[in-house]
């Protein structure tokens, strides 16, 4: 029979795999017993030679007795949520600290996720800036310590501008005429269907005035007015001034636009700053500055608040080291200026701010810090904000009444605090 | 065997024991048909069985409690059924997987049948042509989906620029995006089908072609009329799993537009609500309720293939 | 159709043919173009920008926009893929294996033995792998997490094998019963027991569907990504597969997208595949000259 070569290579095969077949001894990430802390974090600088690992070096230094390793979540957010999830549900003890972003808070605390950070309060508020510790509280209690955080610049071509504008009118009106001229796109931000689209809206919103909840989160303060004319405004921008593709737009597809010279101005976090600067084949190399951004009367400004802040882990083995290092990363001077001068993610605490301030970045995040606003960081946060993206989205696009949108976002909030 | 010749239809001769009633036909060793056919179903039904049914019953039961968000609040009976069929984004889900369903899996089978036929031919260059076929059909899907988002999105614009057609917004605007996640998936998935076509022209005895060129059939009527009906097995379970798979259709959409400008599947409401929003009760409903509207497809193509190929010809059941 | 009206038919196009013959090789060489073409861009866009390095030029349109070189394959390199590719390689095969054993035994009982209610032993076991995979996570992770099945390639393949048995006896089925009874019936009358009846005559000419099953199976366990997302998340050592593995990298900086490394992984993913496709490939198309079906 001609088939008899192919079965016995499938025969073989399946006894090599048979015996192959049983996973490969290795470290499987249980540590008990070990002393050794695990800190659950994703992102660029959780990798190797990144900033989240030098800091721990610098503790393992000063720490041996209680080391910390860093357990390397996948690179988007909403994956990192999910694997914290799944071993939290289970009442696993494998994280001992987590890296949480700030709009996880209630959540995480309402499933009895995490550890109380009371009893160090004091020590975490005075050395923090009051948007991020707003962020790491819920319902009255403080259930994490900000470690870094993120705000949006305004950044804008200085060969085409000669003063940033001061109101999102004037920015708008600016954008048209010079992308008009130069035959480029005015302004890109993050306007797909995403996280990102609710952060741009609410600085729109929050810049009108506006406001989602009361100071403790018990009562709705929506303001339909002001929503619609936020929405409003970026709807008639997106005939205007947005720049072709702010629609399908998050982070990169913006830098993007703006490094290749295709737009006037953009909405983006800090970690565009540096990358434009070491790309000297850039339109952009050399002829950017950043600034605040507007608002819609000119006064001050607002920025929707980035980061992650550290828990410990309501399972964790160890909990009294876990929480030594969560409030050291919080408070110290050495681990908060790393994440400044070797990292891309700002520091949480105010001093480093002060002394760092040679530094363009640094000194603009130190001037509009103290105004950004964190999400709420309400259990229902998750909810909100995919309401937010259902209702206000297809009225950005023209495709829902503005006002039935925002009467919609409203009634949702308050239907997340019955 | 070698002389054996072989009717167009192999199984019109052929439905002797097709229902058990043959009676049982012992051998030396002692195993009768019927024992040995319980023996080589048992493993596999068992597997499934452990693994695959166990989340659909949990997930049944768990569709009946109501909860506010991860927590219990009590039985609801069919509460999230009839809240999950009142709800506009559950039907406007079932518009566009529908619309997805239909119009994907048509080109693949189209474009899938070309391939096999193309495949299936002796001429130079077949080595490298069958390679490239298969090429966008093992890269994953999660890549796949992003290297068609890079492609489609005005930033960086690789269509736009091939094409010549500036700052075309495909994925930000009503039925254009529907339009790029089509080409993407139909891209994807249309080798799948060509290798399960291109399988299934294997059984099909080159006696029949040769009997058909002596008969002087050209070749549009030679594939009428002998390649397509004794293809049909292979064409219709083809046809089922891209169906089954196209209604549960998640990462393109997910990547390519976050489910926004009407392109929200059902997979992707699912997804909301197991891991993003996680509601157990309404994420359940939503899934028994997308199980139950894909098995209702797959079953019209079960019936379709079992009545004149399992059970054999003129033998409904 | 007569035979007299077919033969005049038949000699009109012998006369067309012998004029077009030069016009049907540019036309079919242009058809091979195009096709080469759809296929292959995407893959030429892949390779093009995973040599690319720089964020300007891997953003860029334009597919020739240096500066290239082969950074981004060393990063790759850098982060354990080859053990990625290990663990890959295993599941994968172990699945394929697992899958074309039980299910060519299943659909040959389903085929051609006597059982009662194929139709709704069919239709059972497709609803099997009808379920939206998102929502069998929960359940099964807390099931794998008790059984201790999690960071294992047990844990990986098992399912696997589970949801792709319905596609694998579905295909084999529609094989076995195109297989001609006579061939097993002169078997057994031969004395041969219906077991010896199935894997000497049936299984080989069944070749071509068990090599075209055998591909579906093994690209569709290595490109799954939301179960070995959860069951193996992160530990290349243990169970990490490839798909998993190119969805953990990072840009540089925060935010920063890795399309570099992510082009470069796919790429280096996806030759190993195409060769394996087109040896099994082979087998299909071998299995016409090969099987009992000749003349």
């Amino acid at each position: 029979m001609r088939m008899r070569t192919p079965w016995l290579a499938a025969a073989g095969a399946i006894a090599l795999l048979a015996v192959a077949a049983c996973t490969p001894g290795g470290d499987d990430g249980d540590d008990e017993g070990s002393g050794e802390l695990v800190w659950a974090i994703g992102g660029a600088e959780a990798q190797p030679g990144g900033v989240h690992q030098s800091v721990v070096e610098l503790w393992n230094q000063q720490n041996p007795d209680t080391p910390v390793r860093i357990e390397v979540l996948p690179d988007a957010a909403d994956q990192q949520r999910e694997q914290q999830a799944l071993q939290l549900d289970a009442g696993e003890s494998t994280f001992d600290i987590l890296g949480m972003d700030v709009i996880w808070t209630g959540e995480y605390s309402e499933n009895g996720w995490l550890e109380s950070l009371e009893d160090v309060r004091a020590e975490i508020e005075a050395a923090s800036l009051p948007g991020p510790f707003e962020s790491a509280t819920w319902g009255g209690t403080l259930w994490a310590a900000p470690y870094n955080t993120n705000a949006g610049f305004l950044y804008y071509r200085t060969d085409l501008v000669d003063t940033p504008p001061t109101t999102w009118d004037e920015l708008c009106t600016t954008a048209a005429d010079i992308a008009e001229q130069e035959g480029i796109g005015g302004f890109i931000g993050q306007g797909a269907q995403y996280e990102g689209f609710v952060v741009n809206w609410l600085e729109y919103y929050w810049g009108a005035g506006g406001e989602l909840f009361n100071e403790d989160q018990t009562q709705v303060i929506f303001d339909v007015d002001l929503a619609v004319q936020a929405t409003e405004f970026m709807a008639e921008a997106m005939d205007t001034c947005y720049a072709p593709g702010f629609n399908t737009a998050q982070e990169e597809e913006a830098r993007n636009e703006f490094q290749s010279g295709n737009t006037v101005f953009m909405r983006n976090w800090p970690y565009v700053y540096s990358i434009i600067n070491e790309d000297s084949g850039s339109p952009a190399n050399g002829n950017f500055d950043i600034a605040p951004l507007p608002t819609f009367t000119g006064q001050g400004t607002i920025s929707a608040l980035g980061g992650f802040n550290l828990a410990v882990s309501a399972f964790s083995d160890n909990k009294e080291a876990a929480k030594e290092f969560v409030v050291w990363a919080a408070t110290n001077p050495e681990p908060q200026a790393m994440l400044a001068t070797e990292g891309s993610v700002p520091p949480t605490m105010a001093s480093v701010y002060e002394d760092l301030a040679s530094d363009p970045v640094m000194a603009l995040l130190g001037q509009i810090l103290p105004d950004a606003k964190p999400r709420p960081p309400s259990p229902s946060w998750n909810e909100i904000s995919v309401e937010m993206q259902q209702a206000l989205f297809p009225a950005v696009n023209g495709d829902a009444d503005p006002r039935a949108a925002a009467e919609q976002v409203r009634a949702f909030l308050e239907s997340t605090l019955e | 065997m070698a002389d054996t010749t072989v009717a167009p239809e192999p199984d019109t001769r052929s439905n002797l024991d097709g229902d058990g009633r043959g009676g049982p036909r012992r051998f030396r060793n002692g195993l009768s048909e019927k024992s040995l056919a319980r023996i080589f179903v048992t493993p596999a039904i068992l597997l499934m069985a452990l693994v695959a049914l166990f989340p659909v019953i949990y997930a049944f039961i768990q569709s009946l409690y109501l909860y506010r968000r991860r927590t219990q609040i009590g039985f609801g009976g069919f509460d999230n059924y009839v809240e999950a069929l009142t709800d506009d984004r559950f039907w406007g889900a079932i518009r566009f997987t529908f619309i997805f369903t239909v119009i994907s899996v048509f080109f693949e089978f189209v474009i899938g049948m070309g391939f096999a036929l193309l495949m299936n031919q002796a001429f130079r260059g077949r080595g490298v042509t069958r390679a490239s076929i298969l090429v966008p059909w093992v890269i994953p899907t999660v890549i796949a989906a992003q290297m068609w988002f890079f492609m489609f999105n005005v930033t960086p614009g690789f269509i736009n620029e091939v094409f010549g057609l500036g700052d075309f917004n495909w994925l930000g605007q009503r039925g254009w995006a529907t339009f790029a996640i089509i080409v993407a998936d139909v891209w994807k998935t249309a080798p799948f089908v060509a290798l399960l076509l291109l399988a299934g022209l294997q059984t099909i005895p080159n006696e029949v072609y040769e009997s058909g060129k002596v008969d002087g059939a050209g070749m549009f009527s030679r594939f009428w009329f002998i390649t397509f009906p004794l293809l049909r097995p292979a064409i219709l379970v083809a046809l089922l799993f891209r169906t089954v798979d196209a209604l549960r259709v998640y990462d393109l959409p997910q990547v390519m537009t976050g489910g926004a400008f009407n392109t929200e599947s059902l997979s992707i409401l699912v997804q909301q609500y197991v891991v993003r929003t996680p509601n157990p009760g309404y994420g359940a409903a939503l899934s028994t309720l997308t199980f139950v509207i894909v098995l209702g497809v797959g079953i019209i193509f079960v019936r379709l293939l079992g009545r004149d190929l399992v059970i054999g010809r003129g033998e409904a059941r | 159709m007569t035979t007299a009206e077919a033969r005049l038919l038949d000699e009109a196009a012998r006369r067309r043919r012998a004029r077009r013959d030069a016009a049907r090789i540019w036309a079919k060489t242009a058809m091979l173009g195009v096709i080469l073409f759809y296929c292959l861009f995407p893959f030429f866009w892949l390779i093009m920008t995973s040599l690319k390095l720089g964020d300007r030029a891997l953003n860029s349109p334009n597919l020739f926009q240096g500066p290239f070189g082969l950074r981004n394959y060393q990063n790759v390199f850098e982060q354990d893929f080859g053990l990625n590719l290990r663990n890959s390689l295993a599941i994968a095969g172990m699945t394929t294996i697992l899958c074309v054993l039980i299910g060519s035994l299943c659909a040959y009982a389903i085929a051609r033995l006597p059982l009662k209610r194929k139709l709704l032993l069919l239709s059972a076991v497709l609803a099997v792998s009808l379920f939206p995979p998102v929502a069998l996570v929960p359940p099964l992770y807390d099931l794998w997490r008790r059984l201790g099945l999690l960071n294992t390639w047990e844990g990986l393949y098992i399912p696997y094998t589970a949801f792709t048995l319905p596609l694998t006896i579905f295909i084999l089925t529609t094989f076995f019963a195109s297989i001609p009874k006579d061939l097993t019936e002169a078997a057994t009358v031969d004395g041969a027991t219906p077991f010896r009846a199935f894997y000497r005559i049936v299984l080989p000419l069944a070749a071509p569907g068990i090599f075209a099953a055998a591909i579906i199976i093994f690209v569709s366990a290595w490109n799954e990504f939301l179960l070995a997302s959860t069951f193996a998340p992160r530990n290349p050592e243990v169970a990490q597969t490839v798909p998993v593995a190119i969805a953990a990298f990072t840009g540089a900086v925060e935010f920063q997208r890795p399309i570099g490394t992510i082009t470069a992984a796919c790429v280096v993913v996806t030759i190993p595949m195409i060769i394996v496709a087109l040896a099994f490939q082979r087998r299909i198309v071998a299995g016409l000259t090969a099987g009992g079906v000749k003349g």
